[in-house]
This record gives C-alpha cells, structure tokens and sequence, in this order.
C-alpha cells in the first residue's frame, strides 16, 4: 500500500521543516513544532517494530513468570498458568497482542515484589529487563534548549 | 502597538487584576515587553516590564509571571514557592524576590507566582560547556556552596515548618510515598521495573541524620549566571523539608553526570568531600547511593507524569516511558546489596 506509513511519515517530516516550520516565528511554538518533527522521525523508525518486539516480550515475559512460580504466593501462581493456559493471541491482531503484553506485565509487576525472591530470580529478572529496554522501540528525543536567558526573547 | 495574541492579552488581564488586589491604591499600571520564554517544562514563565504608581510613590520592576501550564511534568503548589521565596529573601541563599501570587488561579486561569526577573542566563550544561576548566570549577564550588547555605537556612525561625510539613517518619520514606502516590496517579499501563524498584527503594530506605530545607530539582538549569557569579537559583515549587543526602544524590546521580559533574574534576568523591568540608556532615555511601537510586525513580515518575498529560491532551510534548533509566537503577541497587 503506498505511500507506506513510513513514506506518510517522512513526508509530513519534510513538509512541517520546510513549509511550516519557516512561517512559525514564535520560539515556544517552534520549540514545541521542532519537538514534533524529531518525534515524528522516531516514529518512522519505530513503528515497524513495535507488533515483533510486544509478541517477543509476551514470549520473555511469560517464561520469567514461570521460571519465579516457586517464589510467589499461591494466587498469583494460579493467575500465571491462567494466562500461559490462555496461550498468544492472532499474529495479525495487534489490538489482542498489546492486551496480552499489559496483562502478563502486571502480573510480572506483581511478582518481582514477592519478598521472597533469590538473588538467582532477581538476577533474570533485571536481566529480562535491561534487554526489554535495550530493545524498545520507542525513543524519548530530546529537543529542549540548553540555554534560557532571563531577558525577553527578541 | 502590536497586537497581542490571545494567551498574552489574557495574561495581562489577568496580571491587572491580580495587581489590583495585591495593591488596591494602584494606577496607571503598564505591563510592557509581555513574551513568553521558550524554556519551562512544567510551568509557562512570562517576561515583562511592570510599572505602576501606589500610595508609596511610582515603582517600576523587571518581573516573570509563572503559571502552571496546562499539562505539566510536574504537579506542584505554587503556594510552595512563594513561601519559601519569601523566607529566603535577605537570605545567604541567592533567589529571586517574590511580589504576588495567585494561588488558586482566580486572576490567571492557573495558580501563578510574580517575581523579580533576575539578570543572567540559565545554561544547563555550563559545567561542561565552552568556559575555562578553572570558572567551570568555580561554579561547580559555587554551586554545592549554595546547597549548603540552603541546608543551613534556619526554616524554623522563618517558620516554613507549617507551610512545607515537617516529615513525621524518615524524610526517605516520606518522599517515597509521595512519589509512589504520584506514581499512581499518572501509570496508564503495568511498569514492572518501576514496582521492582519501588520495592527495593521501601525496604532500604535510610533515616536522616537532620531535616533541611531541600530544593527538589537542584541543578544548573534551574540558576542563574551572570558572567561567573549565581545570581539566583529558581525553581523552588518542589522545595521541601527532607533529608541533607537528597539534593546530595539528585546532583550526584550518575545518569545526570554531564550536567552536575566535570569528569576527572568534580565526580562523586569530589563532591561529597567538598559537601563534607562546607557542611561538616559526614555522608553514608549506602544513603547517598539509595537517594541516588531514589533520584533516577523519581526521574521516571516525571516522565510518566508527562506521558499522562500527552495522552490527555493537556501536554505538548511528547515523552515515552523511562527505559533508559532501568540499568542504571539496577546497577546502583545491585552495588549496595
């Protein structure tokens, strides 16, 4: 299908640089318009990626939750194999995938603070996490000015 | 005469009324130069000129506005910080004087404070910018020489016991559960690093060796400079009572280093030795490193505070949730086991 999102993206990348972007001479409305563009850039790169990586952590998620059952209370244990019995979701149904991921991190928000975890447990668990950050697709970009002057802006 | 966009004629309507009820003998009032500044994440900051003739004579003032925007990174009281700039002014510690404030957002549309515009600029990055090692090392001093003036500012006497709240269990907890509540304010989905850390931070917390005055955001982005002299620090409206070791850890935090610290010059043991020597206290490793722990938390607690008011339609800028800050919250945890 095109333009693809991506093209669609990039395009109004260009537009709002070169034809908005010149006509906004206000600074706090170019600094906001400057922070949308660089957003919009992310995005391009991003959104591709976001269904693989959210059915990759269901998978992740999922099996630290297993592998810390011994560790955590009855209840939360049942809830766990509820969610596993449950199994993933369409591929192609993005809506369920994302439902799934917000389901077994709450449960994995629950679990990492059983007070009786071993430092084995903590260990995977940071490591779980450090690799989901590391592989987020989405990006904070940071646009603010460094320097501010107390004086008007001219 | 220009015309005024909407927003700005709003706000010197409101500067009127508000003028109006602080000074009732006030006339011929002019607001002139009215702009809002580029910068401020969680407040809009308005620069003008205000003249005015009372009983007293004619005045005539460089002021700022600050008003709460709409959507902010931060929820805080405005009344917060005109009071402890009120207790501060004649002070040891540099900040600017306030005049008005209108708490409640009857005159402004949002709670606002009017302050003295203070000469200098505000560079976030000037400990690593393009000064000479020598001034940038001076500043650094300067700075932690003014967190130590603020930590030695009598808050009793100047009666910001009743204003701020005294914490009534460990200043570290009392933090923690305020942020744990703002936490929950603003999660719109499971966080479970957050929660892993959260629980880590409950179960370490240390007790504080004395209850201080606390800015809350302390960095150079929030001061001002005019060639090598702080003019002014600003920003107070997260000023608390709290624990000596919290601007300590906000400053030393690692994930911060390229604006509070030089590399090789002004580090963590640098830092606290020079914190050591102006203030005679002597610092914990373990309490700093949970403040530090405790900074990048809250860190991520503001940035999901945006994250709320983006998808709310009240915030301009868009955030994403606070991955980056994982590792190096895990990693100081994991040292102080």
């Amino acid at each position: 299908m095109r333009p693809t999102v991506e093209e669609q993206l990039q395009g109004t990348c260009r537009i709002l640089e070169t034809v908005v972007a010149p006509c906004v001479s206000d600074s706090y409305a170019r600094t906001i318009l400057d922070n949308l563009i660089a957003n919009l850039r992310m995005l391009k790169v991003a959104l591709p990626k976001v269904a693989g990586f959210l059915r990759d952590d269901n998978v992740a998620t999922l099996s630290l939750l297993l592998a810390m059952q011994p560790a955590l209370k009855t209840d939360l244990v049942g809830r766990i194999d509820t969610a596993a019995q449950a199994g993933d979701p369409d591929v192609a149904d993005g809506a369920a995938i994302e439902e799934r991921n917000r389901l077994l991190r709450a449960l994995l928000a629950e679990a990492v603070c059983s007070p009786d975890l071993t430092p084995e447990i903590r260990r995977s668990i940071e490591i779980h996490m450090i690799n989901r950050a590391a592989r987020a697709p989405m990006r904070y970009v940071p646009n603010a000015p460094a320097i501010i002057t107390s004086t008007p802006e001219t | 005469m220009a015309v005024m966009s909407p927003p700005a004629q709003q706000v010197v309507e409101g500067l009127k009324a508000l003028m109006c009820d602080a000074v009732p003998s006030a006339r011929e009032i002019t607001f002139a130069g009215l702009s809002r500044a580029a910068g401020g994440l969680s407040r809009e900051n308005w620069s003008f000129d205000a003249s005015w003739t009372d009983v007293r004579g004619t005045h005539a003032y460089p002021l700022m506005l600050m008003r709460d925007a709409a959507g902010t990174l931060l929820t805080t009281e405005r009344s917060r910080e005109f009071h402890v700039l009120k207790a501060l002014n004649g002070s040891a510690v540099a900040a600017p004087v306030v005049h008005w404030m209108d708490p409640d957002g009857r005159f402004l549309g949002a709670p606002s404070v009017v302050m003295e515009r203070v000469s200098g600029s505000c560079d976030y990055m000037v400990l690593n910018g393009s000064r000479p090692l020598p001034e940038r090392l001076k500043l650094a001093h300067d700075f932690l020489e003014l967190m130590a003036n603020m930590q030695k500012f009598d808050w009793q006497t100047h009666g910001l016991g009743e204003c701020l709240g005294v914490p009534q269990e460990s200043p570290a907890k009392t933090e923690l559960h305020q942020w744990e509540a703002e936490y929950r304010r603003v999660q719109i989905e499971p966080h479970p690093e957050l929660d892993y850390v959260l629980s880590w931070l409950d179960n370490n917390a240390p007790d504080a060796e004395a209850i201080v005055l606390v800015h809350g955001d302390f960095k150079p982005g929030n001061a001002l400079i005019e060639g090598n002299v702080i003019t002014a620090k600003l920003d107070w409206e997260t000023a608390h009572l709290g624990d000596p070791l919290e601007d300590l850890g906000w400053i030393t935090n690692p994930v911060r280093k390229s604006e509070h610290q030089i590399a090789g010059h002004w580090e963590r043991a640098q830092i606290v030795a020079a914190y050591s020597k102006l203030t005679g206290r002597k610092v914990s490793d373990a309490a700093l490193t949970w403040w530090n722990v405790f900074s990048c938390w809250k860190l991520s607690v503001i940035q999901l505070t945006a994250v709320h008011e983006f998808v709310s339609e009240r915030y301009n800028r868009v955030f994403q949730t606070p991955s980056w800050l994982y590792r190096p919250m895990f990693h100081m945890m994991s040292g102080a086991r």
